[in-house]
């Protein structure tokens, strides 16, 4: 698949022509003014981690590389207070917690953004998540097409695009040194307005190009599959911890309890993982899957399998987070393709 | 010695092993899947043992894996610090001697390896090494480059800390434990880190519960620093797994340094030592 200079859409970027095109001086004027209105989240460096997180001057923001973490934490947190019960003069009080801030998520690349979208199908849905509803109502994503691939990267491969707009509000493609700037959904024109654009020619837009490999038939090569040593076999050297579901773009599994804090006691979401041994242990401490194997399983399976027979599409979006900060190097690009390798031919052989 | 020398040495070992029966499972190291940087292998047939390779991207501490095998014959590749842990193990009476085939290797140092980068420069316990024969093995593949009794530890970089100010130290570590998330990876892939179940996720009694948080974040650190006290050997696999850089070794080697004066202990170099954290002296009253 080609992705070079000349896709539709960002042509179409160009020829709307009038204003359209941001300076890079232009960008930081445009950051200060939605820092007057709106908590801004972006890729900034911390003790030489790059991460999303509030900035509060335009020049903090880096727009170059990837972020260890994608920013899903700010749309889910990672800890987040869904009430308080507090005693107050013998009487018990329920409170809710603060509102969401209007908050911009700026330079988030085309796959955290579709990453956010997955976790929006599964909150979103109804009975949506109230809590959730109120901060995705407040959050307005101004994306970054990747004018860069790292070695991790696959989104062409699960039918994304380095320079894909469909998820954001406002899209922002380099193009030379300037940023062609597109507004997406009414929410990213309103933000828009307060860029200084400028109609500047522009140069060609910079976009990623990536090897591609098929990842057609996963669905059912995973249900052939579900029963196979494999699973045991890659678990193997698996530590169990959670840094690949934390660190993904997609995982949104949380646990839920209660905490003291002084007088109160604060009902708690906190993220959570299926690798870890405990997800499951229910009363009576029964852990429904208690090996690493089946742990392991249960994370691709929910992937690659799970997930597209409820909403159509694998919860993953290629973004290698888990492929580069695994610490044993269990890699979901080989799992895909060894999966399609074994098939459906197991599934045959145990129906003959 | 060449890396090929070693990875042959090591295969003909692990077939040799497989084949008499001696081990059911050989843990290693294999190529990973970006074609360059290596990962832990298990196998555990005579067939699988051309998958072996040893070369200086072999960084994973593989003693981690042996208490998950416990009572199976294993064969397992250490490195000499990694025999360290190997150790620690038997003093602790997590694993059994006779159930573990120590293939020691005598490395001449590891590099920086990310997935998908290019390899960096030694790592820094290289840099210090404090010796390249194992203190323990049952075959000793390569030859040792460098005389026993291993060297001390480098503190230099705990000193540098301790020249700061409490207030300069406090808010450093905050800073640090501030944005930690918690995936427990430092845990997970060390080897003294086998607990059952881990304090910090105790239900009953709650000591952090799942909050993840500065306080809470900074108490899971601590405490772990802690247990490991007189027990890390400073393979800096907890650092080197972390996703958000958070200098852990730094926090280790203060620990170690500390029990190195107050006991004169240093962890690992025998099976029979005494664990300073696990042994009581009258005279330590003080």
């Amino acid at each position: 698949m080609s992705l070079s200079t000349s896709s539709p859409r960002t042509e179409s970027a160009r020829r709307t022509g009038q204003g359209s095109v941001l300076t890079k001086d232009g960008l930081k004027v445009w950051l200060g003014r939605l820092l007057e209105s709106h908590r801004v989240i972006a890729p900034a460096v911390e003790d030489g981690v790059l991460f999303f997180q509030p900035v509060s001057r335009p020049q903090d923001v880096v727009l170059e590389g990837k972020t260890a973490i994608s920013p899903k934490g700010w749309v889910h947190p990672q800890t987040e207070v869904l009430f308080r019960v507090e005693r107050r003069d013998g009487a018990t009080a329920l409170e809710s917690p603060e509102e969401p801030p209007q908050q911009v998520l700026f330079g988030v690349r085309p796959c955290d953004a579709r990453g956010i979208k997955h976790i929006d199908k599964v909150m979103l849905a109804e009975p949506s998540d109230g809590l959730y509803a109120r901060r995705r109502e407040r959050t307005a994503l101004v994306g970054l097409a990747c004018s860069q691939a790292w070695p991790e990267c696959f989104c062409t491969s699960l039918g994304l695009a380095p320079d894909d707009a469909s998820d954001v509000d406002v899209m922002l493609t380099l193009a030379g040194d300037i940023f062609l700037a597109r507004a997406v959904t009414e929410k990213g024109k309103a933000l828009l307005e307060l860029a200084p654009l400028e109609d500047a020619p522009a140069g060609e837009p910079a976009v990623a190009q990536l090897a591609k490999f098929p990842t057609d038939g996963l669905a059912p090569a995973m249900k052939a599959n579900f029963d196979s040593k494999y699973w045991a076999a890659v678990a193997d050297r698996c530590i169990h911890c959670n840094i690949c579901t934390f660190v993904c773009a997609d995982c949104y599994c949380f646990d839920v309890r209660d905490a003291h804090v002084g007088g109160t006691v604060e009902r708690l979401r906190c993220w959570d993982s299926c690798q870890a041994y405990g997800f499951t242990r229910i009363a009576g401490g029964y852990e429904r899957r208690a090996t690493k194997g089946e742990r392991m399983r249960q994370r691709f399976a929910h992937k690659l399998l799970y997930y597209p027979e409820q909403f159509g599409e694998p919860l993953c979006t290629g973004c290698g987070r888990c492929v580069v900060a695994c610490p044993v190097n269990i890699d979901i690009r080989e799992i895909i393709q060894d999966v399609l390798k074994m098939g459906v031919k197991s599934a045959t052989a145990r129906a003959e | 010695m060449l890396n090929s020398d070693l990875t042959q040495q090591i295969r003909d070992k692990a077939r040799e092993l497989l084949e008499s029966k001696a081990a059911e499972c050989v843990i290693g190291y294999e190529t990973g899947s970006d074609g360059a940087i290596a990962r832990p292998a298990f196998i555990y047939s005579p067939d699988g043992v051309e998958r072996l390779v040893f070369d200086d991207t072999c960084t994973h501490n593989l003693a981690s894996y042996l208490v998950n095998r416990k009572g199976k014959a294993t064969a397992v590749v250490l490195k000499a610090c990694d025999a360290r842990s190997l150790n620690v193990l038997l003093q602790e009476k997590q694993v059994a001697r006779d159930k573990v085939y120590a293939i020691g290797v005598a490395c001449d140092g590891i590099r920086q390896a990310v997935w998908g980068r290019p390899k960096g420069e030694l790592q820094d316990r290289c840099k210090a090494c404090q010796g390249h024969t194992p203190p323990i093995y049952d075959v000793l593949i390569g030859q040792p480059t460098s005389p026993d009794p291993p060297a001390p530890s480098d503190f230099s970089r705990v000193a540098e800390m301790e020249a700061k100010t409490p207030e300069e130290r406090l808010a450093f570590w905050q800073r640090q434990f501030a944005r930690c998330i918690r995936c427990y990876a430092c845990r997970q892939i060390c080897f003294g880190c086998y607990c059952q179940e881990c304090f910090v996720e105790r239900l009953d009694p709650e000591w952090t519960g799942i909050r993840v948080a500065p306080a809470q974040n900074q108490m899971y650190h601590i405490i772990r620093a802690f247990h490991l006290a007189g027990r890390c050997i400073a393979c800096d696999e907890c650092q080197r797994a972390c996703p958000v850089d958070i200098p852990l070794s730094l926090l280790n080697r203060k620990l170690e340094e500390e029990t190195l004066e107050m006991f004169g202990h240093r962890s690992g170099l025998s099976a029979e030592a005494q664990a300073p954290m696990a042994t009581f002296r009258p005279e330590e009253l003080e």
